[in-house]
């Protein structure tokens, strides 16, 4: 079962609580401190109160607690069971540990229970020894603040060389792929990991100028729909992964406002024509005219 | 009963997470099939939950309440929090942390009636007005603790000792945090991650979809059924918003990554076809019989799977129908070749010349490739299918285009 007070964030502020009163007292300043921290925003006065009451006989009037040692909550036969199923995922090997699992443990879930069927076919090659290595470099980096010297091959397979100060790896569960978000940077903002080349701890100074911030760039897009075709559903779940504000309009109208990397816009915009005439775009004018190209020179294909 | 943050069942919440982050225009109002105060409840909720992520708009008819989440720039899900709010009694949690501390060492092997001394002796002696428990309370929760894997039991002479779980389990929080945001059930590492002191997040994402989150314990225990090759019985709520209940042989889960949705592909006996229902609908899963035939099923789904573009395995027709259409590309637009390369799927793609390419798939429901096809719009230079209804609607798609854009033949240049 995955919904058991267990795994509470009630459980995990109580732990920390207890953490610290079996090595000393803790006082109610403090335990509001840890709920705020560990808990929910309305948590701290029912955590307060079942301390104070005594609700809870795990803390007493004093701050003490009768608890001997500090909370070590086993890991439970669900939690082994997942990472038994992630460890045989071919990109745990890009991540140096070994869980140490009992042997007996089945996994929750195998390849042969899902499939992700709309991945595209030219992901990251997480076999690969040198991407592997490539992948710790740059993850120790990130954690230490350490600038990478990095070879890639750009899009005219020419090779080039660049200083960066790598700051996270995001991932694209749709490209399968990672990419290294780095700043320093004006032409390396953002690196496939595929395309590397080469990657080295940066010998020498290396100043950051300026922290650029990744998703500064955010431009809005409006788009009106009618609910044919279950284009309501579709529509509103395909973009659900954005910043967005929904209004209806009608009886079955209704206007979706999204905001979206600006160097995304091409993606964008294939993903908006994808639903053909479900969805109209109604703003910017900039953006209208571009699917008034595209649609232009598919006019002149002459279906 | 006064609210609490906490809940006992997450079938409410589920259904008004799900509105508020996927649709979000609701008001009070709209939410007609609860009663009021279920809305205040839920919203209230959520406003604790999930803090900075819920919006407001104010419009002429009533307040909106929506869930907003640039997935991108958001490295947790949020939505997982829902999970983590189970309502317990004080009971519950003041045994669980005295029943941990007195089997604290993994050689502490203890029987019922000591456990139950020590709780009164050692622990709730201590405070003003104890609360003690009676035995079968006590017994009841070590029992649980065992089926959930925190406690094993040995049997000395008559007597059943219970002890703790021992496990050295190294948790990485690198891999916990990648995996909890893009594996199946990806709750239960954020679950571990919670165990974890502070750490850097390392990772982002990006086409992040985390509905999916608010469908963990259906994907759960779909799961389980498919270990155990079970024939189960689902209640899933149709279009219509009608319950239907039907029993069903699981046979395996596919995700999309591209629409934020997944299903399960059953067996239907009384229809005799695997068909795909859409996790986000159903409301339960229940075991029934085991399904001998378990493997001969999945192995079927398997031999259909080359001709499934997304999860539909029947189209109008008894037959497979064909898709095949070029593009056409500019010598600097190699791009758009790698593009159907990486993105065929099932199908076939050919390269016609240095400019034209051509794709084939013999699929069941060609009606499902419409949407794909379209992300050519500009490029497109002939289309077939063998089921003309599509072809059809597929060419009058792009006319209403034409028209909602105001293109026309003038317009070509």
């Amino acid at each position: 079962m995955i919904f058991h007070e267990i795994y509470s964030v009630y459980y995990i502020t109580v732990s920390k609580i207890l953490n610290e009163a079996v090595k000393n007292t803790v006082n109610i300043q403090r335990i509001r401190e840890i709920a705020i921290k560990y808990a929910f925003a309305e948590s701290t006065i029912p955590v307060e109160t079942a301390v104070k009451k005594q609700a809870w006989q795990l803390i007493l009037n004093d701050g003490n607690t009768p608890l001997h040692n500090k909370p070590d909550i086993p890991i439970s036969t669900l939690q082994m069971r997942w990472l038994k199923s992630i460890s045989l995922d071919s990109r745990m090997k890009l991540f140096d540990c070994d869980f140490n699992l009992p042997e007996d443990i089945e996994p929750l879930f195998t390849q042969e229970d899902y499939y992700v069927f709309d991945s595209y076919h030219d992901g990251d090659d997480y076999e690969n020894e040198d991407y592997i290595r490539r992948f710790q470099m740059i993850l120790k980096a990130i954690k230490k603040r350490q600038a990478l010297d990095i070879t890639i091959k750009n899009k005219n397979d020419n090779e080039v060389l660049c200083t960066v100060m790598p700051d996270r790896l995001e991932y694209s569960e749709k490209d399968d792929k990672f990419r290294l978000l780095t700043s320093g940077s004006p032409t390396a903002s953002v690196i496939n990991l595929g395309r590397i080349i080469s990657c080295n701890v940066h010998n020498g100074d290396f100043y950051v100028k300026k922290d650029r911030k990744h998703f500064d760039r955010l431009r809005t897009l409006t788009l009106e729909l009618t609910d044919e075709r279950n284009a309501l559903e579709r529509v509103m779940l395909h973009f659900s992964h954005f910043e967005k504000t929904a209004e209806k309009l009608g009886d079955k109208h209704y206007r979706l406002t999204i905001c979206y990397d600006r160097s995304d816009e091409t993606e964008m915009l294939i993903r908006v024509l994808s639903f053909g005439p479900m969805v109209h775009v109604t703003a910017p004018e900039r953006f209208i005219a571009m699917i008034r190209n595209r649609l232009k020179r598919q006019k002149s294909c002459e279906l | 009963m006064s609210y609490s943050e906490l809940i006992k069942n997450f079938d409410i919440i589920r259904d008004y997470m799900r509105n508020f982050y996927i649709y979000g225009w609701g008001s009070r109002e709209t939410y007609d099939k609860k009663s009021a105060r279920t809305y205040d409840d839920a919203k209230r909720r959520l406003e604790s939950w999930l803090g900075e992520y819920i919006h407001y708009r104010q419009s002429v008819d009533g307040k909106r309440v929506f869930i907003s989440v640039d997935t991108r720039s958001t490295v947790h899900n949020p939505l997982y929090y829902a999970w983590k709010a189970k309502s317990f009694t004080d009971g519950d949690i003041t045994l669980f942390f005295i029943v941990l501390d007195i089997l604290h060492e993994p050689s502490d092997f203890l029987p019922l009636s000591e456990i139950i001394e020590r709780i009164d002796t050692d622990y709730l002696s201590h405070f003003e007005r104890p609360k003690f428990f009676d035995r079968s309370t006590v017994r009841k929760k070590l029992n649980e603790y065992v089926s959930l894997g925190l406690l094993k039991t040995e049997k000395r002479g008559k007597t059943l000792y219970y002890g703790r779980t021992q496990n050295d389990i190294f948790t990485d929080t690198d891999a916990l945090h990648f995996f909890s945001e893009t594996a199946p059930c990806g709750v239960i590492g954020s679950f571990l991650l919670d165990r974890q002191e502070a750490y850097k997040d390392i990772f982002s994402f990006k086409h992040h979809y985390i509905n999916a989150a608010l469908d963990s314990e259906i994907l759960y225990l779909l799961l389980e059924a498919m270990k155990s090759k079970q024939e189960t019985e689902i209640i899933r709520l149709t279009r219509k918003g009608e319950k239907h209940t039907l029993r069903i042989v699981p046979l395996r889960i596919f995700i999309s990554v591209q629409s934020g949705r997944q299903y399960l592909m059953a067996y239907r006996r009384n229809t005799r076809r695997i068909i795909s229902f859409r996790l986000d609908y159903i409301l339960s899963v229940k075991p029934y019989r085991k399904a001998a035939d378990f493997d001969i099923l999945r192995e079927k789904l398997k031999g259909m799977q080359p001709y499934i573009w997304g999860v539909s395995t029947q189209g109008t027709g008894k037959r497979r129908e064909t898709v095949e259409f070029t593009v056409y590309f500019d010598n600097n637009e190699q791009y758009i070749y790698d593009r159907l390369k990486r993105e065929k799927r099932c199908g076939v793609i050919e390269r016609i010349d240095k400019n034209n390419a051509r794709f084939y798939a013999e699929v069941y429901d060609a009606n499902e490739l419409l949407t794909w096809m379209r992300t050519f719009i500009c490029r497109i230079t002939s289309v077939h299918f063998s089921n003309k209804e599509i072809e059809t609607q597929f060419k009058a798609d792009l006319e209403a285009m034409y028209r909602m854009y105001g293109v026309s033949d003038s317009d070509i240049s």
